[in-house]
């Protein structure tokens, strides 16, 4: 019963939240520009608009390509139920851990440029390399920052880490979790193709990565990639702000109103992280496609540091 | 030019038939067929006069010849040199320039196309024009072509260079592109990402604009010419009526000319503002990109206010200017003027402060001054590759020569520079709108023409947004065009974009298209 709704309610919050994210981001970008922008709703209207559409396949693909969209978002969806948004409605146990989460997100991922592939078309084989290129720069940095969680927590379960977190209180208090928490932020930009690693808006083929494998699809198909995207995007965010800034503690109330406060509160801190996101994609330009190892570099010298701090400077404080 | 004429009949007596003077700077020599190629290196390497036009006129009406002309530009005296040579029917080749003057290379690939001469050594003599579906021996830009007839397009195998080695691979890029720009197809040979060479293949819009001119009255070319290119209507259309004007011998009134320069330079300010917001939104600097965006409308408006239309067509007549545009408005111009400056200044400022910025756009496509100087590179990537050259200075027309104005240089040859003389040249141009309004005598902005003789020829040349746009028109019976040769700026630029990209990656290429701001109409005629 508790694990039906705790999977109720994480797909409702999970998939009625994602596209909100792009739509704050837009506009925001479009107030830094003076303009006023698309309604902050109209990624959900883009999103249904193409649900009604039929999809046009390249005779030339396989069945790859047809299937590739659904496990983009089975994955996304699966990584979705392994990151709780509240600890206030969990089963005890939850099936996996953070190894399993990267390797679900690494398979929607493989499909994706599998598919780009498959298409034969000049720029699916160029994003897919692309994207290859990195997501390899970035998987240290992901792989690390999560080990770190666990290390601290002694656990690589995600609902033990978020109690230990709980326990700690105010993690952004320790100089080690506030390099985690950057180095998060670098890797969430990457991981979601914002700029300055890619730029989600262009229209340039020759410069994209994450579209650039996006460009044959359309109809359902690009809606349901589309939605899968903006979901990993959402579990990622989700993965940083409920294991760095764990709320659930300070809600005195109990019971079906601590699970809608802390729904509540856990909305709010994605929205925040949201508008740092944001405001990074104001402030920067795209980076020079070889310079995104330097970006994956710092997110790890970031979590180096924080390594160093924890074991040699003040590690047992924590 | 005299002194010129001298100089060269001194050296080549027996290759120079001919000299005849057009006004004070345009000299024509008629010369030896079988001895271009050594007077032309003379010209282009001894005297220093780059080649900037080539063209072929068939003559048959008047001597049964076609004709060849090389134009030199002669910079220190403000003078175009041309040397003519004849090609009779039977033999239908000239020499090859191209393997001493590089820049030569497209316009005989040109001529071979629409004429049917062929360039005798010409390394490279690929289709130009069409792109292996035209029939053999059909030559549109010869008297005897019939435009009405329609022609039997065929099927060839299209050939592009080919770059051999492991791990090298093509990408076709185009004609079709995923933005709303023009067609041009792209074949990059690319190891990896760096690009190792990149062939263009362009003229997808080859409209037939001068073929079109040919037979229409003096008066219909003047609207064709405001169509060549949407965002250079002004400067096309003023290029040819400076070449109508000069046939004609109509002195332009003073204050016509002072209303060409505001025109001329509000169309270049437009042009400049689009393509800084075209750099910006290709890095994906949306702040950058919609500021110069802003800027540009605010421009737009008041080209619209002054004469009612963004594109500045309907502005120039033969002999003047439609109407006085400016009177009654010089204090809200200036007003608004001022607002973009200021706007500008600010932008321009923290563009140049933005260290990622400046990172993406410095070192990234850089054109040499060797190669900017082989091919003519013209306009502002010429001035940002050391070249420093406009012809509002070294061929002043209009105002120009009344007005006080810098033209940038840089020599880096690098995005940057090319931000930069962009950046330079849009607050040059709002001083110029500014101080042109300010010293605009009184008095009637057009001369009436009188219909011009036969057979008559001029050049018209001007510094056009993107560079030097050389127009040349021969007069024919009955007050209308014989042939009307346009070269366009971006004809010059586009083989300096395919040295340009080379050693860079292939995600920048947008980024340095967009800093070349190249015309693919102004190209394709």
């Amino acid at each position: 019963m508790q694990y039906a709704a705790y999977v109720l309610i994480q797909l409702l919050v999970i998939i009625m939240l994602a596209p909100l994210l792009d739509g704050i981001i837009r506009k925001i970008k479009a107030f830094s520009q003076k303009r006023t922008g698309i309604p902050l709703l109209q990624v959900y209207y883009d999103l249904l608009k193409l649900l009604r559409k039929t999809s046009v396949v390249s005779e030339e693909s396989t069945w790859v390509y047809k299937i590739a969209p659904y496990i983009v978002f089975s994955t996304s969806i699966a990584a979705a139920l392994l990151v709780p948004v509240t600890t206030k409605i969990m089963p005890g146990t939850l099936p996996g851990d953070i190894i399993l989460l990267i390797s679900i997100l690494g398979l929607g991922r493989f499909f994706t440029m599998l598919a780009a592939l498959d298409t034969a078309s000049m720029f699916g084989g160029m994003g897919s390399s692309r994207e290859a290129m990195v997501s390899i720069l970035i998987e240290p940095s992901v792989l690390v920052s999560l080990f770190m969680v666990g290390l601290i927590s002694k656990s690589t379960s995600l609902p033990q880490i978020m109690q230990a977190m709980k326990g700690i209180g105010a993690p952004l208090t320790y100089p080690v979790f506030v390099m985690i928490f950057l180095a998060f932020l670098i890797i969430i930009i990457a991981e979601s193709s914002r700029i300055p690693v890619d730029d989600p808006s262009t229209h340039l083929e020759l410069t994209m990565v994450h579209e650039a494998m996006m460009l044959e699809y359309s109809g359902r198909h690009l809606a349901i990639m589309e939605l899968g995207a903006m979901i990993k995007q959402l579990v990622l965010i989700t993965l940083l702000v409920n294991i760095l800034i764990p709320h659930d503690q300070l809600i005195a109330v109990t019971g079906i109103g601590a699970l809608v406060v802390s729904i509540f509160i856990y909305v709010a801190k994605v929205i925040t992280v949201t508008i740092i996101i944001a405001i990074a994609e104001v402030c920067t330009v795209k980076l020079r496609f070889f310079s995104i190892p330097n970006l994956a570099t710092l997110s790890f010298i970031l979590l180096f540091l924080g390594f160093l701090q924890y074991f040699i400077l003040g590690g047992s404080n924590v | 030019m005299r002194a010129l004429n001298k100089k060269l009949v001194e050296l080549f007596p027996k290759d120079i038939y001919n000299s005849i003077f057009n006004g004070s700077n345009e000299l024509y020599l008629e010369v030896n067929s079988r001895e271009i190629l050594k007077i032309c290196t003379y010209v282009d390497t001894e005297l220093g006069c780059p080649l900037v036009s080539m063209f072929a006129n068939d003559e048959r009406q008047l001597h049964h010849k076609f004709a060849v002309y090389y134009v030199f530009a002669d910079k220190n005296r403000s003078g175009l040199l041309t040397l003519k040579t004849m090609v009779s029917e039977e033999e239908m080749t000239i020499q090859s320039i191209c393997n001493e003057i590089p820049a030569a290379a497209l316009y005989e690939r040109e001529i071979k196309d629409l004429f049917g001469i062929i360039p005798k050594g010409h390394p490279a003599l690929k289709e130009l024009i069409f792109h292996g579906n035209w029939p053999e021996g059909k030559y549109p830009l010869r008297k005897d072509f019939d435009t009405r007839k329609k022609v039997h397009m065929i099927n060839k195998k299209k050939e592009f260079v080919e770059v051999k080695g492991e791990g090298v691979y093509e990408i076709p890029v185009g004609p079709v592109h995923a933005g709303i720009i023009e067609p041009g197809h792209f074949r990059f040979s690319v190891a990896g990402e760096p690009i190792l060479h990149l062939e263009a293949q362009l003229h997808y819009v080859h409209k037939g604009i001068e073929k079109m001119c040919e037979g229409e009255s003096i008066e219909k070319c003047l609207y064709i010419s405001e169509r060549i290119s949407g965002d250079e209507s002004f400067t096309n259309s003023l290029a040819y009526c400076q070449a109508v004007e000069k046939i004609v011998g109509v002195n332009v009134p003073t204050r016509a000319k002072y209303i060409r320069v505001v025109f001329a330079e509000l169309e270049r300010l437009t042009s400049h503002l689009g393509d800084l917001g075209g750099i910006c939104l290709d890095v994906a600097y949306g702040f950058g990109a919609f500021q110069f965006r802003a800027m540009r409308a605010w421009a737009y408006l008041i080209a619209d206010e002054l004469c009612g239309m963004r594109f500045l067509r309907s502005v120039n007549r033969l002999g003047g200017v439609r109407k006085d545009f400016i009177v009654g408005k010089e204090k809200s111009l200036i007003e608004q003027l001022n607002k973009i400056r200021t706007e500008l200044k600010d932008t321009a400022g923290i563009l140049k402060a933005h260290s990622l910025f400046i990172d993406r756009v410095e070192n990234t496509g850089v054109l040499s001054a060797g190669i900017a100087a082989d091919l003519n590179a013209v306009g502002p990537p010429g001035r940002a590759s050391g070249r420093h050259y406009d012809v509002r200075k070294s061929y002043p027309y209009e105002a120009y020569t009344d007005l006080d104005f810098d033209i940038s240089e840089h020599n880096n040859g690098d995005v940057n520079c090319r931000v930069n003389v962009k950046i330079e040249e849009c607050f040059e141009s709002i001083d110029l709108i500014i101080n042109a309004i300010e010293a605009m005598p009184e008095g009637k902005v057009r001369e009436k023409t009188d219909s011009v003789e036969p057979h008559r020829f001029a050049f018209g040349i001007t510094e056009a947004p993107r560079g030097e746009n050389i127009h040349w028109v021969m007069t024919g019976e009955d007050n209308t065009v014989f042939r009307y040769k346009i070269r366009t700026p971006s004809f010059c630029n586009w083989p300096a974009l395919c040295h340009a990209v080379k050693g860079n990656i292939v995600p920048d290429f947008p980024l340095i298209n967009k800093s070349f701001n190249l015309s693919y109409a102004g190209n394709d005629l």
